[in-house]
């Protein structure tokens, strides 16, 4: 008795949710993105941009991640999605080495699959909405800060992970940016934070308390920025924080002027151009080298040769625009 | 030599935290500031606190490796309790009162769930940092205000109110070791727990007190925490266990149990914060930091056995 009404119930809620999919299918074209994981700000941002993005665009938008960014739920998440018919899926990949074996059964039920947010390079995917170079990263807050702190800074870099390549590929071009262009400048070889705000904070007050004249310091991991801005605060010195920080985290240090700036992408136009890109996949309509897309200020590049949509200029978020952000 | 003091262990950690003073004081200016000084014990008070639990922990034979993430909680709890505003008196109660409570928990586990107190708090340790992810919510807390900072930077007679705590709980904690039976039955655990059951003793009610102590330790460091860095995110505490172990273990009260230091795990956790802070003024690259503090732990830890080897030698 418990039983078949349990069962009725599941075929129901089956039948409901299997439903509008299979409808959609055949009037509006649909478009999934399958985050690492669900329930954080950030990937809400880009949930909202793909949604905005389906109502300009009459597409439908799904919207489905795991819930612990593990790999195999993710994959799981996605061969559903190919099964249920969908036609163009976006994935910021987990683990790189599982999407190319998927590439073919989706082409085989008339799905295409490509990345955002995250690459799978080597996968065969058609395209990579990308939310910016490395190069870009590096270089922008480099131009930033020493638009504001002069050309004479003696700067300091506190980093997370020694071992996390997108980090160091940003030091990287912060360093080169540094020897090219600004010679008075010191730029101060990176402590490494590991992981935690408190080593972070501690690190600060020593490179504070070792360099009198340091001018700046920049928080390269984002879980580095609040450690960074309270080393400031505390020191009571006119020292600016700054570094790759989301609004969220830094929108009180913005505010206490302990940051002057922070630099990253915008998450929902990263979602927003990623529901357009699955929009001309499934139209079959190629990429041009610079793309129209509607609410983008800027045209959109595309590099045939890495098959990389970038979503633009990294974001600048200041005191006096980061409460237009909620990431 | 005395089991409850120890002296020699301290002796040698406090030479050893003088002769850092000097030779760092010696190769970089901004060594011997006052300002640097003040922080250098900052940025000891969460270690001072949960290593004092970990002390009493480790004296009875047992250990608790979520520390960190029981500060993680409490901290967060506090951290919300400041949002919602409530009186500062009973902020300052709810970090301590959560982390006795978790605490409880893991003596609860470890006594009567009769499992190894590294591999209960092991799993309790991947539990708590669940709590803090669901506490969090993905987010970071943050944006909080400075009542706690205002609190912990309060100066009386020139000291810093958060150096007044640690001497106030370490000074507690002496004179339960000293004046009770607490003292002299929890070594007696730590000494042989068997034994110490069929001399009558109260094991079970040492233990979890001694669980519940470290809790609460955890719940005030979690407290100085928001005080001293008004944020927390997921990783909060990833580290910190380790470093009360080393310090512990540097200040002479052995893995094993059986024998405890307060002036040594003091003066632990003092060295282990001086070299941070000194290395990285003299320009020492912060990832060699890590590997200072672990040449340490190896050193002292083999010149232990390596003493004790040729006491015997002379002894047979």
């Amino acid at each position: 008795m418990t039983n078949v009404r349990l069962l009725s119930r599941l075929s129901v809620a089956a039948l409901t949710a299997a439903f509008p999919i299979a409808a959609m299918a055949q009037d509006t074209p649909s478009v999934a993105f399958v985050p690492q994981l669900i329930g954080i700000p950030y990937f809400n941002a880009m949930e909202n941009g793909g949604n905005a993005a389906a109502a300009d665009l009459g597409v439908e938008f799904i919207f489905q991640g795991p819930v612990d960014a593990n790999p195999l739920d993710q994959l799981q998440i996605v061969e559903s999605l190919i099964s249920r018919g969908v036609d163009a899926i976006a994935v910021s990949v987990l683990d790189a080495s599982a999407l190319a074996p998927l590439m073919d059964s989706a082409a085989s039920q008339g799905a295409i699959l490509f990345t955002s947010d995250s690459d799978a390079a080597d996968s065969g995917r058609p395209v990579y909405v990308a939310q910016a170079t490395d190069e870009g990263l590096g270089t922008k807050l480099i131009e930033e800060l020493i638009a504001r702190v002069g050309t004479d800074a003696t700067i300091g870099i506190v980093s997370g992970e020694a071992t996390a390549s997108n980090l160091n590929a940003w030091i990287g071009y912060m360093q080169e940016r540094v020897e090219d262009a600004y010679p008075e400048v010191t730029l101060l070889d990176p402590e490494f934070a590991g992981g935690t705000a408190e080593r972070a904070a501690q690190l600060s007050t020593d490179l504070i308390a070792a360099h009198p004249d340091l001018d700046a310091i920049i928080a390269v991991a984002s879980s580095t920025c609040p450690g960074v801005a309270q080393a400031i605060e505390t020191s009571g010195k006119d020292i600016m924080g700054t570094g790759y920080c989301s609004p969220n985290t830094a929108r009180e240090y913005l505010k206490s002027g302990a940051f002057g700036f922070t630099v990253l992408w915008d998450p929902y136009q990263l979602g927003y151009l990623t529901v357009w890109a699955g929009q001309q996949l499934i139209a079959g309509t190629p990429f041009a080298a610079e793309n129209t897309v509607p609410t983008f200020p800027a045209p959109v590049t595309f590099d045939a040769e890495t098959g990389i949509l970038l979503l633009g200029e990294p974001a600048v978020f200041t005191a006096e625009n980061v409460d237009e952000y909620d990431f | 030599m005395d089991r409850l003091t120890g002296i020699g262990r301290e002796a040698t950690l406090a030479m050893a935290c003088v002769a850092a003073v000097i030779l760092f004081g010696l190769l970089s200016p901004a060594f011997g500031t006052g300002g640097n000084a003040a922080t250098v014990l900052r940025n000891g008070y969460e270690l001072w606190l949960i290593a004092l639990g970990m002390t009493l922990l480790m004296a009875m034979g047992a250990i608790d490796v979520s520390v960190g993430a029981v500060m993680g909680v409490t901290a967060i709890l506090t951290g919300q309790a400041l949002l919602a505003d409530l009186p500062l008196a009973a902020v300052v109660i709810v970090g301590p009162a959560a982390g006795a409570g978790l605490g409880l928990v893991a003596g609860a586990v470890v006594v009567w769930g009769r499992i190894p107190a590294i591999v209960a708090t092991l799993g309790l340790f991947g539990v708590f940092r669940m709590v803090i992810f669901l506490l969090l919510g993905g987010q970071w807390l943050s944006g909080l205000p400075a009542d706690l900072t205002r609190l912990v930077d309060w100066r009386g007679l020139g000291i810093p109110m958060g150096l007044l705590i640690v001497a106030l709980v370490y000074a507690i904690a002496w004179l339960f070791l000293r004046r009770t039976t607490y003292g002299p039955h929890l070594l007696a655990i730590g000494f042989d727990e068997d034994r110490a059951r069929l001399m009558g003793l109260a094991v079970t009610w040492v233990r979890m007190a001694t669980f519940a102590a470290s809790g609460a330790l955890c719940g005030l460091a979690g407290v100085v925490y928001i005080g001293i860095y008004r944020n927390v995110s997921m990783t909060i505490g990833a580290d910190i266990a380790l470093e009360a172990v080393a310090a512990v273990i540097l200040g002479g009260t052995p893995i094993f149990g059986g024998r405890i230091s307060l002036l040594g795990t003091l003066l632990g956790v003092l060295l282990l914060r001086i070299l941070q802070n000194g290395l990285m003024l003299i320009g020492v690259p912060s990832l060699w930091q890590t590997v200072v503090t672990g040449a340490l732990l190896l050193g002292v830890l083999s010149a232990e056995v390596l003493a004790r080897r040729l006491r015997e030698g002379a002894r047979g």
